[in-house]
C-alpha cells in the first residue's frame, strides 16, 4: 500500500465539494472495509481519500419516517442495523442476513452507504434491500434525488452515482404483511462470499400469493429482479409445482457467471432450487412475522 | 534426595497451556512485533512468469523513489554469498532468482526502505524483462515433459540416499523411491479380484495466521537472526554453510510462533534477510503479507494410482502403488516426503506382496513442502477410499474387511519392519464402537440423505533425528529448561515442563522454559513431524534425570545421608556458603534406525515409532444442491500415553478441522501457474460455522514403550483419515464416489447427476 492523503470534512456538503469527478485517484471512504482490500491488492492506489467519518451524527442513525418507512443514515454501521430494535421489527430479515454476512469485526466498521455504493455483486444486503423495496437518497452538488435501490446498480461494480455524489440515506417502506427471506448459498466455508444469494419477499394469504419480489445476487454481474419467476408466483396458490415452475423460470431468465465458487451450469441448478426454497420459507414465516 | 514439595504426578496432567495468559493478554513475544534500532524493511519484487530467462531487471525508477534506501538483486547477493543456493534436501533454491525464474511469485529483487509502505510502492516500479520459456504444472506431465525446471539436480549431500541423484540432467524427477516386497506379479495373476483406481489431491497451503517473518542483524563478528521458524538449529547450520562461517557466529532466536504447520521449516526468509543485512550493514526485516504466503510454500498436490489383488476369502494379497508428488519449482523437503511417507502407501494392512514407486517432481509452481502429516493425508486419501470401494464391491462390511486385513502387532510392514506399539486395530475398534457401526443408522429421506464412513491411517516418524536439552537448577531450587523445540501453538512448552516436573518432582507451572536461542539452547533437528514429544521429550527427561543425579551427588559430596531432607537451596548454601551456583543436567537423544535398501526399500528398523490416526464421519447430503454437512466427526488416535490429555484432545480436533478444510473446499486455483485466489478473501479456511455439530476425540488406551513416560507424537494424527472417512460417508449416503479433493458441493452434485445419467454441462 502506498502513502496517500486523508481528509475528514465536517459536513456532507463539504465532503461532496472535495470529491473531484475528474480525478480517479480521489475516492470517498466510509468504513473502508472494501476499499482497504482493493488498496492492499494494489488494485486501487489513492492519492486522496475523503473520509466520511465526521460528516455528522444525523447520518449515523436509524429512524422511522412519516409514512412508517425506515430511514437509515448512510454512515450507519452494519452492526447497528443488525442490533437495532426498530430494524428488527420492521424487517427482521436484515438481522438474520447479517449473522452470516462477513464477520463481526467488519460489520462493526462497514457502513450501509459504503456497502451499497461499492456495488460488489457478491454482497448480501443489496438483494435483501431490493426485495424489501428500498430506495436510496443521493446527495450531490445540486441537491438530492431519490431512486429505487435496484436502479442504483447498473453493472459489475458500477452504480448510477456520479463521481461527486454520495448516498446519504437508505429508505425501506413499511412492510405491512410482507414476509421476506434471504438464502445465502456458499460453496466453500460457511462464511465464504456467496456463490448465490436469493431474496424473496412475499405477500400472501396463507398459501395464496398476492405478490412476490425475487432478487438474485452474487452469481450475476449485479443484483437482478427475477421478473418471470415473480409473474408465475403472483396471484397463484403456492403448490410444489408452482414453486418448481418459478425456479425453472428464474434459471432461464438470468445470465450467470462462472467463477471459483462454481460453474454457471451449477449455479443455474442452485438458483432453481433456492428460488423455490426461499419462497417456501417466506410463506412458512408469513403471518408469524417473517 | 533433597526435595522441596511433592507436587504429585506431572506427566498425565491436563495442565492448561503455560503460554495461554500471555497470548490472550497480548504479552507474548512474536517476531512480527519486533523492531531493532536502524532497522530497514524489505519488500519483495516477484516473478510474473512461471518459467523464463531474466533478460534485465530495471530498478532505476524504484531506486529514485524518495525514501528508498537500496534495491537489491541476485548480483548484490552473490557479493556476500558467492553460491546463494539453499534447501534441506537439494541446494536448488536461490536467495533471489539467478538467470531464470521458475514460478510465478519467485523473489527476484528486494527494495529496502525505512518505511515498508515506501518499499512497497517502489516494488511496483520495478520492471523485469524475461524471455518466456515453456512450463509444466501437472505432476504426471512433469515425468515426461521436456520443460525442465532445473538444468541439473543438486542434492545437498546431507542425505546419503539422495547421492545417486547428483548431477542428473534433463529430468524433473527430483527423487524416485521404490519399494519391492514379495512377488506382486504372481499375486495379481492368481487374484480372484483386481481393483485399480486413480486418486488426486489438490494444492493447498498452511496459512498460519502469522505469516513468514524474519529479521537479520549482521555485523563483522556474526549475525543474529530473529525468525518465526520451526527449525532454529537448521537455520544456524545452513546460514553458516552459505556464509562459510563457523556455527558460533550465527545466532538464531525464535520466540513464539503464530502457527507453523510445516511451513516454517528449514530456510524461508532467513538467507534473504541475512544477505540484505550484510549488504547494507543495517538490521533488515521482511514480513510477508498474508497474500505472499501463497507464493512461498504449499502442500503437495498428488496423483496416486493404487491397484490391489484380492483372494477368494477377501484378503488383500498384493498392492501396487504409484505416487506422483507435485513438488513445485524447488525441492524443499519434498524428496523426504516422497520416501519417508511413500513407504506407507499401501496402508496399515498386512499385505505379502507390495510394490511402491513414489516420485518427487519438479514443476513450475510454488514449492511444496511438509504440511501437518508429511504427505500421509494424501496417501490415506487414496488407500482408504480404495479399501472402501473394494469392501463394497465384494460385498463385505467396510469395518470387517479392514479387520480381516489389518496390520497387527508383530507383523511386518511393507518395509519388513515389524510393527510394535501400533494400536491400529484398537483405533478401528474404537471408531466403530463410537459410531455404533453394527447398529441401525438413520439414512435420511427426501432430499437429505445420510451416510457414514470411516478410515484409518498411519505414519512412521522421520528418522534418524537428534534432540538435546539442558536443565538448569538455580541456587534457590527453581528450575529452567533450555531446548530448541519451538512452541508454535501446539503446547510443547507445557508438555516439556511437565516432563521436567515429573522427574524433579516440581510443579510444571514453576519450570521456566527458555525459548530457542542457538547461543543458549542446544541443538534440535526441528519442530516437525510430531517428533518433539518423543525425541525432545526423551532429551528433556534425560537432562532432568542428569540434574537430579547431580543433586544427589552433591548431597553425597557434602556428607549427607541417602534420602536426606536437606532442601536444594540448603545444599547450595552448604556447598558455596551463600545462595550461589547451578546444577546443569544435559540430555541427548537419537533413536536407532536402519536405512532402507535402495533397490527394495526393505529395512528391519524403519522408524522409532508409529503414529495411528483414524476418523469416522456422519454426513448429510443435500441431493438437490450437492451440499455435504458433516454432522459428526470422530477422531481416534494411538499416541501412546498422553503427557497432557487436554492438549492431546485439542491437537486431534485442531488437526481434523484443518484437514476438514482441505477436504471440503480449500484449493489453490491456478491459471498458467498464477495463483488466482491468493488472499483470505478468496481462499477460505474453516470458520466456526464449519465445525461439525459433534466432534469427538479419543486417545486409545496404549503405551509407547520406547517413549518418554509412554508417550509419542500427536500433532499430525488428526489429519490422516478425515478426507477418506468423509468421501466414504458420501458414497454411503448417495452412492457416488469422488476420487479428487476437494469434495465441494459442485463436485458432489456433478457426480449425482452423472449417476442419474443426466450429466451437467461443463460451463
Amino acid at each position: 500500500m502506498t502513502p496517500f492523503e486523508l481528509l475528514e470534512p465536517p459536513s456532507l456538503a463539504k465532503a461532496i465539494e472535495l470529491l473531484d469527478p475528474d480525478d480517479l485517484s480521489t475516492r470517498p471512504i466510509a468504513g473502508g472495509t472494501a476499499l482497504m482490500l482493493m488498496m492492499k491488492a494494489g488494485v486501487f492506489k489513492p492519492t486522496r481519500l475523503i473520509s466520511l467519518a465526521k460528516i455528522g451524527p444525523q447520518f449515523r442513525r436509524i429512524a422511522t419516517g412519516p409514512n412508517g418507512d425506515l430511514r437509515i443514515g448512510a454512515m450507519t454501521s452494519l452492526s447497528m442495523m443488525e442490533h437495532d430494535a426498530i430494524v428488527g421489527r420492521h424487517a427482521p430479515v436484515i438481522a438474520r442476513a447479517m449473522r452470516r454476512l462477513s464477520n463481526v469485526r467488519v460489520r462493526n466498521v462497514a457502513t450501509i452507504g459504503g456497502n451499497l455504493a461499492h456495488a460488489d455483486p457478491h454482497m448480501d444486503l443489496p438483494p435483501v434491500l431490493i426485495a424489501l423495496g428500498a430506495s436510496v437518497v443521493i446527495a450531490g452538488r445540486s441537491g438530492e434525488r431519490t431512486i429505487p435501490l435496484e436502479k442504483l446498480f447498473v453493472g459489475y461494480y458500477e452504480t448510477a452515482l456520479q463521481r461527486d455524489e454520495l448516498i446519504s440515506e437508505v429508505r425501506i417502506p413499511s412492510q405491512h404483511s410482507r414476509s421476506t427471506v434471504y438464502l445465502k448459498c456458499t460453496t466453500g466455508s460457511v462464511d465464504d462470499w456467496p456463490a448465490l444469494g436469493v431474496a424473496a419477499s412475499i405477500e400472501a394469504d396463507r398459501s395464496s400469493i398476492r405478490s412476490a419480489a425475487l432478487v438474485v445476487g452474487a452469481a450475476t454481474e449485479k443484483p437482478i429482479r427475477l421478473n418471470a419467476a415473480e409473474a408465475i408466483l403472483s396471484g397463484t396458490q403456492a403448490t410444489d409445482a408452482v414453486l418448481q415452475r418459478a425456479g425453472d423460470a428464474a434459471a432461464d431468465e438470468v445470465d450467470l457467471i462462472s467463477d471459483a465458487r462454481g460453474s454457471a451450469a451449477y449455479k443455474r441448478e442452485l438458483l432453481r432450487v433456492y428460488v423455490a426454497r426461499a419462497v417456501s420459507q417466506a410463506l412458512a414465516t408469513n403471518g408469524g412475522r417473517g | 534426595m533433597a526435595t522441596i514439595v511433592v507436587q504429585g504426578k506431572q506427566a498425565g496432567r491436563s495442565l492448561p497451556r503455560l503460554d495461554a495468559r500471555d497470548k490472550v493478554s497480548g504479552r507474548a513475544e512474536y517476531v512480527h512485533n519486533m523492531r531493532l534500532p536502524g532497522m530497514l524493511h524489505g519488500k519483495i519484487f516477484r516473478s510474473s512468469l512461471p518459467h523464463g530467462r531474466i533478460r534485465s531487471i530495471d530498478v532505476a525508477a524504484a531506486r529514485a523513489l524518495p525514501g528508498v534506501y537500496r534495491v537489491v538483486t541476485a548480483d548484490d547477493v552473490r557479493k556476500v554469498i558467492p553460491h546463494p543456493y539453499y534447501g534441506p534436501a537439494f541446494h536448488d533454491q536461490p536467495v533471489l532468482a539467478i538467470d531464470k525464474v521458475r514460478y510465478v511469485g519467485e523473489p527476484v529483487a528486494v527494495v529496502l526502505a525505512d518505511d515498508p509502505h515506501v518499499a512497497d510502492a517502489a516494488v511496483q516500479l520495478i520492471v523485469a524483462d524475461y524471455e518466456e520459456m515453456p512450463a509444466v504444472f501437472d505432476e504426471v506431465e512433469a515425468m515426461t515433459s521436456t520443460a525442465f525446471v532445473h538444468e541439473e539436480l543438486k542434492p545437498a549431500g546431507t542425505f546419503p540416499d539422495l547421492k545417486h541423484l547428483k548431477g542428473r540432467k534433463n529430468t524433473n524427477i527430483a527423487l524416485d523411491f521404490q519399494l519391492r516386497r514379495g512377488d506382486v506379479d504372481k499375486a495379481f495373476a492368481e487374484a480372484t479380484h483386481v481393483f485399480e483406481h486413480t486418486f488426486r489431491t489438490q494444492q493447498v497451503l498452511h496459512l498460519p495466521l502469522e505469516p513468514f517473518v524474519s529479521i537479520a542483524d549482521a555485523g563483522t563478528s556474526g549475525v543474529t537472526i530473529y525468525t518465526a521458524s520451526q527449525s532454529p538449529s537448521f537455520v544456524r547450520i545452513e546460514i553458516a554453510r552459505l556464509l562459510g562461517w563457523p556455527e558460533n557466529r550465527v545466532r538464531v532466536k525464535v520466540p513464539y510462533l503464530g502457527g507453523g504447520f510445516g511451513a516454517k521449516i528449514y530456510i524461508k526468509l532467513e538467507a534473504l534477510v541475512t544477505a540484505l543485512s550484510l549488504i547494507v550493514h543495517r538490521p533488515v526485516k521482511i514480513s510477508l503479507t498474508m497474500e505472499e504466503q501463497f507464493y512461498t510454500l504449499t502442500k503437495h498436490a498428488t496423483t496416486l494410482h493404487i491397484k490391489s489383488a484380492i483372494d477368494q476369502d477377501g484378503r488383500i494379497t498384493a498392492r501396487k502403488c504409484d505416487v506422483w508428488w507435485n513438488g513445485g519449482a524447488y525441492a524443499d523437503i519434498g524428496p523426504r516426503v516422497t520416501q519417508k511417507s511413500g513407504f506407507t502407501a499401501p496402508g496399515p494392512y498386512d499385505i505379502e506382496n507390495v510394490s511402491i514407486d513414489s516420485y518427487a517432481l519438479y514443476t513450475h509452481l510454488p514449492p511444496a513442502g511438509a504440511l501437518r502429516g508429511f504427505g500421509i493425508p494424501q496417501l490415506v486419501w487414496a488407500y482408504e477410499c480404495h479399501t472402501d470401494i473394494i469392501a463394497r464391491a465384494i460385498g463385505q462390511d467396510p469395518v470387517e474387511f479392514r479387520r480381516k486385513n489389518i496390520l497387527r502387532e508383530g507383523r511386518p510392514q511393507a518395509t519388513g519392519t515389524l510393527m510394535k506399539d501400533a494400536a491400529i486395530e484398537a483405533v478401528l475398534d474404537r471408531i466403530a464402537a463410537r459410531m455404533n457401526w453394527s447398529g441401525t443408522f438413520d439414512r435420511g429421506s427426501g432430499t437429505v440423505r445420510r451416510g457414514r464412513g470411516l478410515a484409518i491411517g498411519f505414519k512412521a516418524s522421520i528418522s534418524p533425528t537428534t534432540s538435546i536439552a539442558i536443565v538448569n537448577i538455580f541456587a534457590d531450587g527453581s528450575c529452567g529448561l533450555y531446548c530448541s523445540t519451538v512452541d508454535m501453538g501446539q503446547g510443547s512448552d507445557t508438555a516439556m515442563a511437565q516432563i521436567v516436573g515429573e522427574v524433579l518432582n516440581l510443579a510444571a507451572e514453576t519450570i521456566r522454559v527458555v525459548h530457542p536461542d542457538t547461543d543458549v539452547t542446544p541443538y534440535d533437528m526441528a519442530t516437525l513431524g510430531s517428533r518433539s514429544t518423543f525425541h525432545m521429550g526423551h532429551a528433556v527427561r534425560i537432562a532432568a534425570e542428569d540434574a537430579r543425579d547431580k543433586v544427589r551427588a552433591l548431597a553425597r559430596e557434602l556428607g549427607l545421608p541417602e534420602g536426606t531432607n536437606f532442601s536444594i537451596p540448603d545444599l547450595f548454601k552448604k556447598k558455596y556458603g551463600m545462595q550461589a551456583g547451578n546444577i546443569v543436567g544435559v540430555g541427548s537423544f537419537i533413536p536407532s534406525y536402519t536405512p532402507p535398501d535402495h533397490e527394495t526399500g526393505q529395512t528391519p528398523n524403519a522408524t522409532p515409532f508409529w503414529m495411528i490416526g483414524g476418523a469416522g464421519a456422519e454426513v448429510e447430503v443435500d441431493t438437490e444442491t450437492g451440499h455435504v454437512k458433516v454432522s459428526r466427526l470422530i477422531n481416534v488416535a494411538d499416541l501412546g500415553r498422553p503427557i497432557n490429555p487436554k492438549l492431546v484432545e485439542t491437537q486431534l480436533s485442531g488437526a481434523s478441522l484443518m484437514q476438514l478444510g482441505f477436504t471440503m473446499f480449500e484449493k489453490m486455483q491456478f491459471d498458467g501457474g498464477q495463483v488466482t485466489n491468493a488472499s483470505l478473501a478468496d481462499y477460505k479456511i474453516p470458520g466456526i460455522f464449519d465445525v461439525p455439530e459433534t466432534i469427538e476425540n479419543e486417545a486409545v488406551d496404549a503405551v509407547q514403550h520406547s517413549g518418554p513416560f509412554g508417550a509419542k507424537g500427536v500433532g499430525e494424527s488428526g489429519t490422516f483419515s478425515v478426507s477418506p472417512a468423509i468421501a466414504n460417508a458420501i458414497d454411503d449416503a448417495v452412492g457416488v464416489r469422488l476420487t479428487e479433493l476437494p469434495l465441494n458441493p459442485e463436485a458432489v452434485f456433478r457426480a449425482l447427476r452423472a449417476k442419474a445419467n443426466r450429466p451437467l454441462p461443463d460451463a
